[in-house]
Parts: C-alpha cells; sequence; structure tokens
C-alpha cells in the first residue's frame, strides 16, 4: 500500500535530522458509515530537508489535505506527523499555532496578505505577532531576492498578483521557518508571474538552504522541484527525482490513462 | 414574483445577520407598544373607576376643581338647606350629601404617614350610598359617631392596619383621632390613592370645620329619567348658580386631569423610544449596508443575467420590509410584555394596577408594525440604492470587499456647514436674552450639530481612531496595529457605529451637565442667599397646629410664616396682572437675602407697604413710592406702596412680591388665611444642633412635613435632581442598548466578512488570543470614538444650555467630570462587552475552512 517511498530513519539524539518532516501512517478520514471518505490512506513520506518537493496528483487525490495535515492545519485520524522531531499529531491547538508561527511557513494560491498592512508589514507579520524582531541582514537579502525593495510601502491592492505572490514568499522566507508549505502558490498567476515566483522558491532552496513543499497541478510547476510525489485515492503511488516538465506530464497523462482504464 | 422569491431566500439566508438588526427593531417597537399598551391600561384602569364612582348627577360649587384644594386648606362647600331644595326637583330618586377633602393626612399611632408616596391623594370623606357602588365592606362596620372610621383595604393591607387601630386624620380643622371600625374593598382597581370614611357629622365637623355643610350632592335619576334631564331639572329647583354634572361629565372632567398626566408620561417614553429607533436606523444601514458589500459579485451576476437595478433595489428593500415585519411583530408581543413588567413594577412602588385592565387597542399592534417597518426600510434605502448601482462587472471581479472610496469631500462639507451651522446656533442660544428665542436656538443646534457630526463622522473617524490608537493600542504592538487599521478600514462604517453610541451618550452628558450645574447653581444661591437655619416644607401647605409646634420648639430666634395669597394687582398705569402676592413675617428678609434695586425690605414689611420685583417694575413702570392696588381673592382691596423693588437676577422667590403677615390680617378676613406654604426658622446663637433636633421632635406628630437644615436641603436637592437624571438615564439605557448591539452587529458582521483573513491571519500563527484581542480592540476602539463624539457634543449642548438657562438662574456651570470620566471608561467596557460573542466566534472559526471561504 506504500509504495516508493524511501524509509530514511535519519536521526541520533539532537540537532537537525536530514528529514525535515514525515508522516507515518497518516490516515484522514471524514464522515463515518456508508458516507465515510478517506482522503489520505496510510500514507507514509519523508521530507528531506533543504529539497523542493512538489506534490502532484488528480482532483481529490489527497494532495492538499496531505499538505494541511503535514502543516499542522488540518488534524488526522491516526497516525503520526513530525516537524523535524517533534509531533505534531495531538498538539493542542495553542501549540499548533506557536509551531505554524514559529517554524513553518505558507504560500496559498491566492489572499496570502492582509490588505490593511503594506507589503512591508506584511513580510514581517508572523515575527511581528511572534514578538520577534526580524534579522535585518536576512530580511534586506529576502527582499532583495524577491526584487520588492521599491514596493514595501504599498498596500496589497497597489500590487499586481505576482507581486503579492512574492510578497507572500518574501513572508514565508522572512521567519527564516523550517519549512515552507506552497497550497498551488501559482494557480492564480499567468506563465510569467508564475514562473518568477517558481524561480524564487527554487533560488531560496539553492542559496538559503530553505526546504519547501508544494502541491501542485501544473507539471511546469512542478518541474522546478527536486522530487516529485504522485498521490492518488489518498495513497502515494509514485514519485520521480529531477523531473522535467515534459515527464512529470507524461506521468500524469499516465495516471489518466490507467485510471480511466481501471 | 422571482425578485420576490430571491428576497426572501436571502432573507432567511442571512438570518443570523439580519438577527441583531431584528432585535434593534423588536426593542424600539416593543418600547412604543409598551407605552401604549400601559398607559391605555392606565386609563382604563382610571376610567373603570370614575365610571363606578360618579352618581347620575353631582352638584357641587361652582369654584371647585376637581383637582385642587381652595388657598384656605378647606374645600368649597354647600350649605346642607340646598339638599331639600335638591330633593324636590323633578326626578330625584334621591340626593345625599357628601363630604370629601383631599387636603389630609391620615397617620397612625407611630406618626406614620398612612398616604402613598408616588402622589396618589389621600381622600378624607363620609361613607354614602354611592360608594357603596365602587367599594363593599368586607370586614366590620361603617363608621358610626365620632370616634369611627373605615379604611379601604388597599391602605389597611400596605400597613397592616387592624380593625380597632387608631389612626390620627390632620387637616386644617385640626387633628381628629378615630379608631378602625370597617374595612372596605374596591370593587374595582384602585389605582393608589388611600382612603377613610367617617360618617356624615363628623366628616363635616373635623374636616370642614362646621356642621351641616356638604362638599357636593349626588343625585340619583328616577326611573326612565337621563342624567341630562335630570341635570335640568335640578338645575331649575336650585336657587343660585352651582356646578352640575352628569356622570358622563364628571368622568370626563376626571379622566381629563388624570389623561393630561398620562400624555406627559406617554410623549416622554414615546420620546425615549424615538431616539432608540434613530439609534436603530444606524444599525439596520449598517446591516445592510455589508449585506449588500458581501454580496457584491452574486448581485453582479444578476444584473449580468439581465436584472434591471430597480429589480435588485427593490429585492433588497423587500428584504427590509420582511425584517421590519419579523421585527416588529415580535416587538409588539415583547411590548405587552414591557406593559405587563411596568405594571409590575407600579405596584410594587404602591400603586395598584390589574392585568385584567390590560388595554391593548387595535391601533396599538397597527402602529408598532407600520412604525417597525416603515423606519426599517427607510434605514434601508441607502444601502439597497448602492446595491442597486453594482454594475454587472462586479460578478467577474475577484471578491474582497469594495473600498469606500469618495466619502470625501462632499460629506466633509455637507458635514461642516451642518456643523457650523448648529454651532453658531448654540452660540446664539448661549448669548441670547431671552429664553424663548435662546431655547429655539439651542433646539436647533442640537439638531443640527447632531446631524453634522453624524455626516462628519466617517471622516472623523480617521483622526480619532488614530489618536485613540495612539494613547491605548500602542503597547499591543502588530496585534494593536491591526485593530487601529480594521476600525479605520470602512471609516463609514466606524462612522455610523460611533454615531449610535454617541447619540445616546451626548444626550447623557448633556442632561449631567445640566442637573450638575442646577445642583451647583442651587448650592450657591443658597449659600449666598439663605440666611434661615431650618426649612420646614411639604407636598401640603403647612396646618396651623404645626405651626403651632414650630413656634412651640425651643431655641429657635425666629419663626418665619410664608403665605402665598391669590390677589390681582393693579398697576399705576392700570394693567393687571392676577400672579399674587406672598406674605411673610419680616425675618423673612433675614431668612432669605433678597438683593433690592430700590427701597428696603425691612420698610415693604410695613404697614400698608409691599415689594415688587424688578422685572415687574420695569414692564409697568412702578418705582418706590407708587400705589399699587391689590384685590386679595376672599378679602378686601388695599392700595399698598411700594417700598422695595427686588432684583429678579436670582433663582429664588424670582418676580415675588412681599408684603407683612399684618397687612394681610388687615385686608383678608381669618377664614380665609392660606396656611403656610413653607416655613424657616433661625436657630439662637449656638444652639443650632440642639434646636434642629427639637424641631424635627416637635414636628414627629406631622410626617408630612420635613424639617431640614441647609446642610440636607442641599442634599435633598441633589438626591432630587440625582434621582431624576437616574431616571432619565434609565430610559436613555434603551437608546444605549440598541447603540451597543449595532457595535456587536458591525463587529460579527466585520468577522464573518474577514473571514479569510482571519483564516489566513490563524495559519501564518496569529494565536487565539491573540485573534479575539484584536477584535476586542476594534470594539474598544470604536466605542471609545463613539464616547468621545457623544461627551463633547453633549457636554457642549449642556454648557449651552446652562448659559440659557443663566437667565432663570442657573449661572454656575458645573461639568461633572466624574460622570464625564466614569462614561468614557465605561465606553471601553461596553466595547469589551460588545466584542465578547464577535470574537468568541472568529476565535472558533476553523483555520482551513476560513481560508476555503470563497
Amino acid at each position: 500500500m506504500t509504495s516508493a517511498v524511501t524509509i530514511t530513519r535519519h536521526g541520533g539524539t539532537g540537532g537537525r535530522t536530514a528529514v525535515a518532516a514525515r508522516a507515518r501512517q497518516v490516515v484522514k478520514a471524514y464522515g463515518s458509515g456508508e458516507t465515510r471518505v478517506v482522503a489520505l490512506d496510510h500514507v507514509d513520506v519523508d521530507i528531506a530537508r533543504g529539497q523542493f518537493t512538489a506534490i502532484m496528483g488528480p482532483s481529490g487525490s489527497g494532495k492538499s489535505t496531505l499538505m494541511h495535515c503535514l502543516a499542522g492545519l488540518d488534524t488526522v485520524t491516526s497516525g503520526q506527523i513530525y516537524l523535524d522531531d517533534t509531533e505534531i499529531t495531538g498538539l493542542k491547538d495553542k501549540k499548533l499555532t506557536q509551531l505554524r508561527r514559529d517554524r513553518i511557513g505558507f504560500i496559498f494560491q491566492a489572499f496570502n496578505l492582509l490588505p490593511t498592512l503594506n507589503a512591508l508589514e506584511n513580510i514581517t507579520l508572523p515575527m511581528d505577532i511572534a514578538g520577534r524582531k526580524p534579522d535585518k541582514a536576512w530580511l534586506g537579502r529576502v527582499i532583495d531576492t524577491v526584487g520588492l525593495s521599491d514596493r514595501l510601502k504599498h498596500r496589497p491592492t497597489q500590487l499586481s498578483g505576482g507581486q503579492q505572490q512574492r510578497v507572500a514568499v518574501a513572508r514565508a522566507l522572512a521567519a527564516r521557518p523550517e519549512i515552507i508549505f506552497g497550497d498551488e502558490p501559482t494557480g492564480n498567476l499567468d506563465s510569467r508571474a508564475g514562473a518568477e515566483v517558481l524561480g524564487f522558491l527554487r533560488q531560496s532552496v539553492d542559496e538559503l538552504g530553505q526546504t519547501i513543499v508544494i502541491v501542485t497541478h501544473d507539471p511546469v510547476a512542478a518541474s522546478y522541484a527536486d522530487r516529485v510525489l504522485y498521490l492518488a485515492d489518498g495513497r502515494i503511488v509514485d514519485e520521480m527525482y529531477k523531473p522535467t516538465a515534459e515527464a512529470v506530464l507524461d506521468r500524469m497523462k499516465d495516471f489518466d490513462a490507467r485510471g480511466r482504464t481501471s | 414574483m422571482t425578485v420576490l422569491k430571491t428576497s426572501m431566500r436571502n432573507f432567511f439566508a442571512h438570518k443570523g445577520r439580519m438577527a441583531l438588526s431584528a432585535v434593534a427593531v423588536l426593542l424600539s417597537v416593543a418600547f412604543v407598544c409598551g407605552t401604549l399598551v400601559f398607559t391605555d391600561t392606565m386609563n382604563t384602569t382610571f376610567d373603570k373607576l370614575f365610571a363606578t364612582t360618579a352618581s347620575d348627577v353631582t352638584v357641587s360649587p361652582k369654584e371647585a376643581k376637581s383637582d385642587d384644594t381652595p388657598q384656605n386648606g378647606k374645600p368649597e362647600s354647600l350649605p346642607a338647606s340646598l339638599l331639600e331644595q335638591v330633593k324636590q326637583a323633578e326626578g330625584v330618586k334621591a340626593a345625599e350629601g357628601v363630604v370629601g377633602s383631599s387636603a389630609v393626612t391620615v397617620v397612625n399611632s407611630e406618626n406614620k404617614n398612612m398616604g402613598s408616596n408616588n402622589g396618589a391623594p389621600t381622600i378624607a370623606g363620609n361613607w354614602t350610598k354611592n360608594d357603596l357602588r365602587s367599594m363593599e365592606i368586607t370586614s366590620g362596620h361603617a363608621p358610626r359617631g365620632p370616634t369611627e372610621l373605615m379604611v379601604d383595604a388597599d391602605t389597611a393591607d400596605k400597613h397592616d392596619l387592624k380593625l380597632g387601630d387608631e389612626l390620627r386624620t390632620i387637616s386644617v380643622a385640626g387633628d381628629f383621632t378615630a379608631k378602625i371600625v370597617g374595612v372596605a374593598t374596591f370593587k374595582v382597581t384602585n389605582p393608589g390613592a388611600s382612603i377613610v370614611f367617617f360618617d356624615t357629622a363628623t366628616a363635616q365637623r373635623e374636616l370642614l370645620g362646621s356642621a351641616g355643610r356638604f362638599t357636593q350632592f349626588n343625585v340619583t335619576a328616577a326611573a326612565g329619567v337621563s342624567d341630562t334631564q335630570l341635570k335640568q331639572n335640578v338645575a331649575q329647583a336650585l336657587d343660585g348658580t352651582f356646578k352640575l354634572q352628569t356622570a358622563k361629565e364628571n368622568a370626563d372632567e376626571n379622566r381629563k386631569d388624570v389623561g393630561e398626566f398620562m400624555n406627559v408620561i406617554k410623549y416622554a417614553m414615546l420620546g425615549f423610544a424615538g431616539i432608540a429607533f434613530l439609534v436603530g436606523i444606524f444599525l439596520i444601514i449598517n446591516t445592510f449596508s455589508m449585506l449588500v458589500a458581501q454580496r457584491t459579485r452574486e448581485i453582479g451576476l444578476m444584473r449580468a443575467i439581465g436584472s434591471s437595478r430597480k429589480q435588485v433595489n427593490r429585492s433588497v428593500l423587500v428584504e427590509a420590509t420582511l425584517l421590519g415585519i419579523v421585527g416588529s411583530i415580535l416587538g409588539v408581543g415583547a411590548g405587552v410584555g414591557i406593559a405587563i413588567g411596568l405594571m409590575k413594577l407600579m405596584s410594587a412602588a404602591g400603586m395598584n394596577l390589574s392585568t385584567d385592565d390590560l388595554t391593548i387597542k387595535a391601533t396599538t399592534p397597527v402602529a408598532g408594525v407600520l412604525l417597525g417597518v416603515v423606519v426599517t426600510v427607510l434605514a434601508a434605502y441607502l444601502p439597497a440604492r448602492r446595491a442597486g448601482k453594482v454594475s454587472p462587472m462586479a460578478a467577474l471581479r475577484d471578491a474582497g470587499t469594495p473600498a469606500d472610496g469618495r466619502a470625501g469631500l462632499v460629506r466633509g462639507l455637507i458635514g461642516l456647514v451642518l456643523t457650523g451651522a448648529g454651532g453658531f446656533a448654540l452660540y446664539a442660544a448661549g448669548t441670547a436674552d431671552k429664553a424663548t428665542d435662546g431655547s429655539l436656538m439651542l433646539g436647533a443646534g442640537v439638531v443640527l450639530t447632531l446631524i453634522g457630526f453624524v455626516v462628519i463622522g466617517p471622516l472623523l473617524a480617521g483622526g480619532v481612531v488614530r489618536v485613540i490608537s495612539a494613547v491605548l493600542l500602542r503597547g499591543f504592538g502588530p496585534v494593536g496595529r491591526m485593530a487601529e487599521r480594521n476600525a479605520l478600514r470602512n471609516p463609514r462604517r466606524t462612522g455610523a457605529t460611533g454615531a449610535a453610541l454617541m447619540i445616546g451618550l451626548a444626550l447623557v452628558a448633556c442632561l449631567s451637565v445640566v442637573g450638575s450645574s442646577m445642583v451647583a447653581s442651587a448650592t450657591s444661591e443658597l449659600d449666598k442667599s439663605v440666611g434661615a437655619d431650618f426649612i420646614v416644607q411639604g407636598n401640603q401647605r403647612i396646618v396651623p397646629q404645626a405651626e403651632k409646634a414650630m413656634e412651640q420648639s425651643p431655641g429657635l430666634a425666629h419663626v418665619t410664616s410664608y403665605k402665598e395669597l391669590e390677589a390681582t394687582l393693579t398697576s399705576p398705569d392700570g394693567k393687571t396682572d392676577d400672579s399674587g402676592v406672598t406674605a411673610a413675617d419680616p425675618s423673612y428678609a433675614e431668612d432669605l437675602r433678597r438683593v433690592t434695586t430700590a427701597g428696603t425690605l425691612t420698610a415693604a414689611y410695613g404697614k400698608d407697604a409691599m415689594s415688587v420685583g424688578s422685572d415687574y417694575a420695569k414692564a409697568h413702570g412702578v418705582k418706590v413710592g407708587d400705589t399699587v392696588n391689590v384685590a386679595f381673592k376672599g378679602g378686601e382691596t388695599a392700595k399698598l406702596k411700594v417700598a422695595a423693588i427686588t432684583s429678579d437676577d436670582s433663582a429664588l422667590d424670582q418676580g415675588a412680591r412681599y408684603i407683612s403677615i399684618e397687612t394681610m390680617r388687615k385686608y383678608v378676613p381669618a377664614g380665609q388665611i392660606p396656611p403656610n406654604t413653607i416655613m424657616f426658622a433661625k436657630a439662637k446663637e449656638g444652639q443650632t444642633e440642639q434646636a434642629y433636633a427639637a424641631l424635627k421632635k416637635s414636628l414627629d406628630n406631622y410626617p408630612q412635613y420635613q424639617v431640614r437644615d441647609q446642610t440636607d436641603y442641599k442634599q435633598e436637592l441633589k438626591d432630587q435632581i440625582g434621582q431624576l437624571l437616574n431616571m432619565v438615564y434609565g430610559l436613555l439605557a434603551l437608546a444605549i442598548i440598541v447603540a451597543v448591539l449595532g457595535v456587536v452587529n458591525t463587529l460579527a458582521l466585520s468577522v464573518v466578512e474577514r473571514t479569510r483573513e482571519i483564516g489566513l491571519m490563524r495559519a501564518i500563527g496569529l494565536s487565539r488570543r491573540q485573534l479575539r484581542r484584536m477584535i476586542r480592540m476594534e470594539s474598544v476602539v470604536i466605542a471609545l470614538f463613539g464616547a468621545l463624539l457623544g461627551l463633547g457634543l453633549g457636554m457642549g449642548w449642556g454648557a449651552t444650555a446652562q448659559k440659557l438657562l443663566a437667565l432663570e438662574g442657573l449661572n454656575v456651570l458645573e461639568i461633572p467630570w466624574a460622570t464625564i470620566i466614569g462614561v468614557f471608561i465605561g465606553s471601553a467596557f461596553v466595547g469589551l462587552f460588545a466584542a465578547l460573542i464577535p470574537a468568541f466566534r472568529a476565535g472558533r472559526m476553523n483555520v482551513l475552512n476560513a481560508i476555503a471561504t470563497e
């Protein structure tokens, strides 16, 4: 049932493991009895540190649910999820909130920014909420990387869609989270703006050593990743390292064809 | 039809969002209906009472008034011989003489007043056949002989009176003690009068001071004779003119007196309901504005697929109508509840009202629903118009709440012009020379500044919210900053929400300024001009036996009588004035130090002399040395020399004309001399405390009069004004409650509107506590904004009113800072309270659902 997943146990005591997050036998089910729908079916997965992972799959495959569970936004029905060495399944809302605030970054498909705050304020918001001072040098580097230096005082409504997503990326990067989750981060952008954002994500992995997980159904987006996980019917059915857009597309077609014939 | 269907569906789909608006409508309508039902019920109660107490025809002296006792404290009366004439008239089945007086006080053996403390009268009289129509003797028997009396059951219950207990009746005719031999119970509801009955001879002797006289004849018609016919017959049979009334006329006259009083209550309460409605309008406007804003895409879609502006517009108005109907119908029901509650409250306060008499006129629910619906639809009109203006393109645009763009220039200008005009009117009112012009200006100023502030509110919101936030939210970091930004993001909404609170609090501030200025002015006036150590006063004039008791009290340097006399003055210019004169002992000049502009008061208390007020002197060109003709009521006409002119720049005794008691005695026969209205006394040097205690003791027998020294008098004054203010605050509470609902409403709808934002913030690490705090702080800022505007405006109104009333002696402006600051701080708590539920609900939102919400 869990195919093609490398179960690597790094660890030992203390220090950072090479695995940023892992899921063990995670089940997520909605409803009960006859109406029971299983979104995740005993999923095991390791997210490697310092890598760019893309989760793909058709609609309803459970890819967003997996990401939400990994990110501590959603609860699991059974199984465990670890962020680094911390088990986050079973944590109370207060701890989860702290965890999201201090150790995780988010980029959503749309509506990433608070309309009342300007770009800079949006970027530093998680740290402000935590009452931490942003690391000035790091912040400057992040802002330079996403190329927003001249737009910092703008309100979200004064920015284009691409710029807004770049602010969202900057926000996710600025707090130096252990892991950034993106839920279709380029879903609302045209291909050029999308390419820009994905470029930044790639760059932050390569240059800043950031761990990133995105959910996408766009083969081009997936091609920016180091590794692609394929989900179908709540299970991980395949994976691909160093993907290209064409290879991803072929694999997708493959799944589609199988899906239709089965 | 589709329009109606969409409206219905929208209405029910968003019933949660409409709930608070419905409650606002409900409260206001309930208050209106409650007032109507309550006053109608009171009227019914009195109607029933009067209908059973009035005989077919009554004959009374022509001067008799149903609600007043003549100045000498004895009721007008008729000789018994007339009764025989009445009996001779055609169509008379029976006629009997009645003795009745309301100028009495009844006390028990412990000198406790048996009368009600809510203004209902104590009535003493003879027990007649006519009384049997409205009452029955439920224990003991009717009074017989000079030592027996009967009391009504309500009074007996209230004061735990039993047969055999002794009661003392105090009237100008003297004190008189009798034993209770019977208790009579009303068959209809008696709203509160305390009643004692004697036999006829005793009543005549003890209440009128003379045998063989009656205050009224009750005439009963023979079978087949109408009341009107009987009245004519009796009139013909009598020599001289009398006041004849049929049962209906009698009841009508009584009802008119009560009705006028009830109308004052009714319109005052309706006024407060009106304020609540006004506040509710803001709430409804906000609700519909937000619903329309949230539904922009939906409306755009409707427009895109072919709905006309009118249809969209109408669909919103239909929703408003539904809201109005639901709120009003519930309100009518609640109104009946309020009326019953008020009746219970009155009963607890000693006024008997029975729910059997509950009167719900057909017009009451109709008026309630109509009012509720009309107000709701009017309030929804602007948002509906805005909905009609939504372009079909809105359907295609991304969601998000449209920013509220051009609140700017036009609004600012209109607001400034209105506020400016209002400010000018207030200035004019403050500097007016005549009270009538000034009060008109004050009214205009209040209305204009209020509207001006409401219009300009959204613009002020920007600045004021920033200032409040800078002071208050600085310490709360990003959460405070976001709360501030949220309060600022839709100034129109914040403005309207704050304005609702502003109205109630402005009135509170204004009244508290006027109230405390009244206390301060009176206190300063008392300090300045009152020389008397003790003041004795009651609701009724001071009977001679109490006056004597006071004069005999030890330790007093002097005791001053003060009598108000009805008289007509004719000044040298030939003009007449019938506002009477005051007869007092010369020591009164010490008790109340009046400033004279000419002559001396000592001279005015001389033989055949008098003083007049400066306004009168000016109006009629009267100078010291002139002669004024004074025609005393029931006495002779005197030519009195003006020996002093008192300055009318005074709050006490303004315009009074003084003569001495001596002078009065010369022209008014002993039987017509009125009892003292008020009395003053001064203690002998160094004996103030003993004299005060002794004086209180001396007047123990007469609990209807209060003995106060200056300190107690001031306290009493303060308490009375405080009580009045508390009552008004209580009624304003309704408007403030509606305004608080408005804050809750705005926050609750804002939370719904900002679901995705809240989800985002929660996702990136805002804790529940921080989120709730953010909403609470937004609420506090909005509440304080309303409070600041309201209190500022109200203090302005109050100060202007004081300047205007300075013409009437309200010389001292006192701002009750404790109250003002208390209200301001209280508003912050109101803000916290209003945010409780919205914050709780926001905290409970599921993060994922919130993000996913479109």
